[in-house]
């Protein structure tokens, strides 16, 4: 990796003296690297340091344990210490990036990231949900992303990303009874009583013929709050006794699969 | 060789508008199935490359973000783009062994050459730097590129009466599928929507994509979004003759209504020339 920018940092360094600065931290490094002196090493280490932190904030982006990363981050650092070559004339940050970038790329590969990490998202998002609802019961009305982030101490991002999470199209399998929306349906199905069936009289005439007759009954009733009450979806999932990401998911499903029956191809010109 | 972009974003250099680029790329994820280890190296890397804008590109005042994507396999190419005086001459010298403080400001390019597989850097014409970052992505599906003869320029949407606006164009209809909705809610959140209307947005966002899939007068879809305190302003375009007003009534559910125009506050359509533009506005509360 360093030798490929070796060619054009030499070409930089030359053309600038070195500093005072640069005259002692090259010192260090002979010190340690040539005499081992550890005093030397650890300067050295203390010194980059803030460096290996800026890199770990800039590549966990929230997504790994801060200090978990740090820590890799501090071990990339420490290789790039002691191999990097003084000698070569280019600078110990343009060398100690690439070391520590690939030290943290390397470890999100080995330690499976990419399972530890959606797992982590999952419980984030779990956490976004349930404070919605406390915040919902606590406000009377349905909560700004704001004010969830204030009260899990959680970034604006994180709660976005959150609920992008909870209102993945793909049912968001939160545990196992809602792993699909058949499923969900039916975990709410008791909960709903007369209510349900009085509105199943009224709508049986206007749904006979419309494209809403091949929904479920709750789909329908879900659709008929929002888009004819002009109910909020946070009323809807009050009355429904489910959660407002669910009455989401569902409007969202609903709406797709109304869109897929009645697409007509569109002519073009 | 200018690809033309799947999809442009265009933003003023603001710290917070970074956050739309990183969902815009999430979205992008999505649409293209990309693995999460890859999407963090390209937020990383995209996420430096903004960041730098934002900082140096406008020696602190705001000034616009150019984010371009072209998502053909078997790698994507990001463009960062400015029009100020340039992250050249500020970061690329910034190099040195000059107290860490210089070493963490100037740790950008490095970081970019480290995650990129490739990493140009060039001078924008008029003033401004482009950074052009390609990433191998082993697993990712490609993107139909937009036909150049269908339309050599993106779409520019009209963004007069909006303010803190940005656009964006962006084909095909798969990708906006899943970008549009992330970035209405990112901007959903900033104006203090609560989040049954958040979930409204979305709804908004996925019936826009699906209605305006075969109306469009030009290979990319085209939206300015204005966003005020509490509420958002769309304009979605260009459209055929006649079919902005269509795709109000096509969204007509038999028992329900125009679902469109049930889930924003105003709606407008603007003639000019042979092309259509729809306006939309929704409000945090109803």
């Amino acid at each position: 990796m360093p030798s490929a920018t070796a060619t054009t940092a030499t070409k930089m360094s030359s053309t600038r003296p070195m500093s005072g600065d640069g005259l002692e931290l090259k010192r260090l490094f002979t010190r340690w690297q040539r005499h081992g002196d550890r005093a030397a090493r650890e300067t050295l280490v203390r010194r980059f340091m803030p460096l290996a932190r800026s890199l770990a904030r800039r590549y966990g982006s929230s997504s790994e344990p801060f200090e978990d990363l740090l820590q890799v981050a501090s071990l990339g650092l420490l290789k790039a210490v002691d191999r990097y070559d003084v000698r070569r004339g280019y600078s110990f940050s343009s060398y100690a990036v690439p070391t520590i970038v690939g030290e943290m790329r390397r470890y999100f590969r080995d330690s499976g990231w990419a399972v530890h990490v959606p797992r982590g998202a999952q419980e984030r998002a779990l956490k976004v949900r349930d404070t919605q609802e406390r915040l919902t019961r606590e406000l009377g009305r349905a909560p700004t992303v704001n004010q969830m982030a204030q009260r899990l101490e959680l970034h604006i991002e994180e709660v976005v990303d959150a609920l992008a999470a909870l209102q993945a199209y793909e049912a968001f399998s939160l545990d196992a009874r809602q792993a699909d929306g058949r499923e969900e349906l039916a975990s709410y199905g008791e909960s709903v009583g007369a209510d349900d069936e009085r509105y199943e009289l009224v709508e049986l005439d206007a749904t006979l013929a419309s494209v809403l007759s091949h929904l479920g009954s709750h789909e329908r009733l879900i659709l008929r709050m929002r888009f004819v009450e002009d109910l909020t979806q946070t009323e809807i999932a009050a009355r429904m006794g489910i959660s407002q990401m669910q009455v989401s998911r569902q409007l969202r499903r609903s709406l797709d699969r109304l869109r897929a029956l009645t697409r007509a191809p569109v002519q073009a010109g | 060789m200018a690809e033309i972009p799947n999809l442009r974003l265009s933003l003023a250099s603001s710290p917070e508008n970074v956050l739309l680029v990183r969902q815009t790329l999430s979205g992008l994820a999505e649409a293209i199935d990309l693995d999460p280890l890859e999407l963090n190296d390209i937020n990383t890397a995209v996420s430096e490359a903004c960041n730098n804008v934002v900082v140096h590109a406008y020696e602190g005042r705001e000034g616009p973000l150019e984010v371009d994507i072209c998502a053909g396999a078997p790698s994507l190419r990001v463009l960062v783009r400015d029009h100020g005086q340039g992250i050249a001459s500020t970061v690329m010298t910034a190099d040195g062994d000059d107290g860490v403080e210089q070493a963490v400001g100037g740790i950008g390019l490095p970081v970019i050459r480290a995650l990129a597989r490739d990493a140009e850097f060039r001078d924008v014409e008029g003033g401004g730097t482009e950074v052009q970052m390609d990433f191998a992505t082993a697993r990712a599906g490609a993107l139909e590129p937009p036909s150049p003869t269908d339309q050599p320029r993106l779409p520019a949407i009209a963004s007069e009466g909006l303010t803190s606006t940005m656009a964006l164009t962006i084909a095909p209809s798969a990708l906006a599928r899943t970008v549009l909705p992330r970035l209405l809610c990112a901007l959903a959140a900033r104006a203090h929507f609560s989040t049954d209307r958040i979930s409204d947005t979305q709804l908004l966002a996925d019936t826009l994509v699906a209605q305006t899939d075969g109306s469009l007068s030009a290979a990319h879809l085209g939206v300015a979004i204005g966003v005020a305190p509490r509420k958002l302003e769309l304009r979605i375009g260009p459209l055929r003759s006649g079919r902005a007003g269509a795709i109000v009534l096509d969204s007509t559910v038999d028992g329900l209504g125009p679902v469109l125009a049930r889930l924003v506050d105003a709606h407008e359509v603007t003639v000019e020339g042979s092309s259509e533009t729809l306006a939309l506005s929704v409000a945090a509360e109803r």
